[in-house]
């Protein structure tokens, strides 16, 4: 790998354009930090894996060091007219440099052009492979491919699944020692309480607020389905798993508080429920209040550790 | 050869043929091979030096990794010179060891290496007979390095004292290189050049 072949540009280079290694027009340029000498990348890692100095000057510098180029070299390259790299084989193009890789790879004359095979398969080629190309072998080692990749991933799958037992194994250990410290203490009981709060509003404030337009959207007995999307999208959030179980119990209204239990109720309370502080289910019609939130809220509207609502529309 | 070696040779080839130095006949070189790989290097020795008046020739060899190792250069033409061996050619010269660096040229090389001609550095020295004269007998080195120039390297100084000794040996059927080689090495001592041919 080195720079563009001065011969195949259009007119004169000028010299701060050429690669003081590989002496052809910078390719991928970036500079020594302190005298600003332009290199090649590939040129001057291998330089650099030579002696670690600048080719030009010999100041000390790392590969680490190296820069973009400023603005105006790039612009000055990227206006170069060059020559298409098939000039060779027939193509009389001649390109901008910044231009020249997207007409490479849709040039007539690039042998590898990719082009999709009309014959049945449908697959994307080298155009120089249309020639030997069988669509039953090309479609019958993709199967292989695929079938060999599949195996892999149930391979995997058998690893993690093992992984995963182990770590349940010892999460359940861990729950019971918890509990165990935690039932032997008040002091130990105060501080995993404290600790399962502070959980809580840390994980509520990565949500959004959000805002209920229409409350008569609201859905009281979503189904299972609802249900499991919305256990998923909390879970994603980084619903803190010891209040997950209630909270998704608090999405319908057999759970909800009197306030909200029925229809009737509903309809009687309905001034109220702007009051709520609602944070956005992510992705979802959905919004969770949270008692932490609405310490404001009556009972009759609230419970412990909040309420999930699920909507069929007006959520901002 | 690599490619990036050959295209780098190629464009310095024409810069030492374009060059100035050319014009004044300071430095010069010719391809031996087609391939880049093997040239023939000529600098003119340096004004006010012993070296004055005549053309030493080198062998440059590439590398496959030039530019990222040095060319191979050694004096094909005898000389007498603290930091080049008066028996092999062979340079001490940093720029073509580790203080090679890639963005130096076939141009830069050859007129470094005629700045050494015109300041050696004993301290560096790849023929420690050499340096040693240099040292404790900078006169009798002068006239022994332009005696050398005159004899290999086609400078115009004659010296007869130093003729007439090579000539005692030479009748006694030692070869002149040879003669010239003990004679410069004993600064010009008979005695001691015969004691050490024929011993
Ligand atoms: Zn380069
Ligand atoms: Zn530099
Ligand atoms: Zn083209
Ligand atoms: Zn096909």
């Amino acid at each position: 790998m080195m720079g563009f072949d001065v011969g195949r540009f259009q007119g004169n280079v000028d010299e701060e354009l050429i690669c003081p290694i590989c002496s052809q027009v910078l390719e991928h340029p970036v500079q020594a930090p302190k005298c600003e000498h332009a290199f090649c990348l590939t040129c001057i890692m291998e330089w650099l894996s030579h002696q670690p100095t600048c080719p030009v000057d010999r100041i000390g510098i790392s590969s680490s060091e190296l820069q973009p180029v400023p603005r105006i070299l790039k612009n000055l390259l990227a206006r170069l007219v060059i020559a298409c790299d098939y000039a060779g084989t027939g193509c009389q193009a001649m390109v901008k440099l910044e231009s020249l890789q997207s007409h490479v790879q849709d040039c007539e004359h690039n042998p590898q052009k990719p082009v999709s095979c009309e014959q049945g398969c449908g697959l994307v080629i080298p155009k120089d492979n249309v020639k030997d190309h069988n669509c039953v072998k090309e479609l019958r080692s993709l199967i292989q491919n695929q079938q060999q990749k599949f195996q892999e991933f149930q391979e995997e799958v058998v690893e993690q699944r093992l992984t995963i037992n182990e770590l349940k194994r010892e999460l359940n250990y861990l729950k019971e020692f918890v509990r165990a410290v935690r039932s032997s203490h008040p002091t130990m009981r105060a501080i995993a309480d404290q600790f399962e709060k502070d959980e809580v509003r840390r994980w509520a404030s990565t949500l959004p607020k959000a805002k209920v337009s229409r409350w008569g959207a609201m859905i009281s007995t979503p189904d299972e389905v609802l249900q499991s999307m919305i256990r998923r999208s909390l879970s994603e959030s980084g619903c803190p798993p010891h209040i997950m179980e209630e909270l998704m119990e608090n999405c319908h209204e057999t759970q909800w508080p009197a306030g909200l239990s029925s229809l009737q109720t509903r309809q009687r309370q309905r001034r109220e429920y702007d009051s709520y502080v609602c944070r956005r289910i992510p992705g979802k019609q959905a919004v969770l209040a949270l008692a932490c939130d609405n310490q404001h809220m009556s009972e009759e509207l609230m419970v412990e550790p909040g309420i999930v609502m699920i909507f069929a529309l007006g959520i901002e | 050869m690599a490619n990036i070696a050959a295209q780098r040779i190629k464009r310095e080839f024409k810069e030492v043929i374009k060059s100035e130095e050319v014009a004044k006949c300071a430095i010069k070189v010719e391809l031996v091979s087609d391939s880049y790989t093997e040239l023939k290097g000529e600098i003119a020795g340096p004004p006010d030096t012993p070296y004055e008046g005549g053309n030493f020739v080198l062998e440059i060899k590439v590398p496959e990794t030039y530019p990222f190792n040095p060319p191979k250069v050694r004096f094909l033409t005898k000389i007498w010179h603290p930091n080049i061996s008066s028996v092999t050619g062979a340079i001490c010269l940093d720029i073509l060891k580790d203080q090679w660096a890639a963005a130096m040229t076939l141009r830069t090389v050859l007129l470094s290496l005629q700045a050494l001609l015109s300041a050696a550095e004993p301290d560096d020295p790849q023929d420690a007979v050499v340096a040693k004269q240099y040292k404790d007998a900078p006169d009798m080195f002068r006239l022994t390095a332009r005696y050398w120039t005159a004899a290999y390297a086609g400078g115009p100084y004659s010296n007869p004292d130093f003729d007439s000794k090579i000539r005692r040996l030479t009748d006694m059927g030692i070869e002149s290189h040879d003669a010239r080689v003990a004679l410069s090495s004993f600064n010009w001592d008979l005695e001691r050049a015969t004691e050490q041919l024929f011993s």
